[in-house]
């Protein structure tokens, strides 16, 4: 049993790195990169294993990030031709590239991640109490 | 009874293997429950019932035998248990119950966390069972009530 507590923990790195990812885009969401586009949205991808487990049946258990990926749907526009960065010419001439962060989507993904936080944690809270009671058994 | 009998009678083995068993499944509910926003994935158990029913096989034998108050338990390998030495292995099955989310994961949250307490409580009532034996025991050994 003692793996399972391995198991919980990889559960909750893998929502605390996706809940980090959240945060990044609701920081982000105003921002511009260095080359000038807009920040895009990252996504956090998870796989089955756990490779920083530290035995060989632990690997096959538990959860890692697979990938963190930006998002690559479209910018939002938004209509600003006073603005120093709005599009000169073309079909979206006056307007300006936005970061294509969705805070509502981004508001629903924290507490999913937040949820199964808590779901892992009191995971590895019953683990924690089963080894307490194995432990009374010694006196 | 000699000492080492002591270990292997009454309802010591069988306390014993159901320990082993709850805690081997405890990891494969806590594996499911870090898995519950992994793409494709798929919830991993085994079925009580198979250890169950092998464990009363094995108690059945074991009175046929030897009348059940001592003498070894012999737990058969079933489809989804192989009993070792001091351990039990367990070959966990896929499940295609469920409603698949929207990133083909099958797991529910309601039946994992009943799950998760209902090994919990048989991992207890296990514990609760053996610190009894063993407060017999020390009573014996103490030789006061």
């Amino acid at each position: 049993m003692y793996g399972a507590l391995d198991i919980s923990t990889s559960g909750m790195i893998a929502q605390r790195v996706r809940m980090t990812a959240i945060s990044a885009n609701i920081a982000g969401r105003n921002s511009v990169m260095p080359d000038g586009t807009p920040y895009r949205a990252k996504s956090v991808f998870f796989e089955p294993g756990n490779p920083s487990a530290r035995s060989p049946e632990g690997k096959k258990l538990g959860v890692h990030v697979a990938t963190i990926e930006d998002d690559m749907q479209p910018f939002n526009i938004r209509y600003d031709p006073t603005n120093t960065r709005a599009i000169k010419d073309g079909r979206l001439q006056g307007y300006v590239l936005e970061s294509n962060v969705n805070p509502v989507t981004e508001q629903i993904n924290a507490l999913q991640a937040a949820r199964a936080y808590e779901a892992n944690a009191v995971a590895a809270e019953t683990t924690k109490s089963m080894f307490g009671q194995a432990l009374r058994l010694l006196g | 009874m000699l000492i080492g009998d002591i270990g292997r009678s009454g309802s010591g083995p069988v306390l014993e293997r159901m320990f082993q068993f709850a805690g081997a499944r405890q990891r494969l509910l806590v594996n499911n429950i870090a898995n519950m926003d992994t793409p494709d994935f798929r919830a991993m158990d085994v079925n009580p019932k198979d250890f169950q029913n092998a464990l009363a096989k094995a108690v059945k034998e074991r009175r046929a035998n030897t009348g059940g108050e001592r003498g070894e338990l012999r737990l058969g390998s079933s489809r989804e248990i192989v009993p070792g030495i001091g351990s039990l292995k367990l070959i966990p099955k896929t499940s295609g119950n469920g409603v698949l989310a929207h990133n083909r994961n099958n797991t529910d949250m309601e039946s994992m966390m009943r799950d998760l307490g209902e090994n919990s409580m048989v991992y207890r009532t296990v514990t609760d069972f053996m610190r009894r034996n063993t407060d017999i025991l020390r009573t014996a050994i103490s030789q006061r009530v």
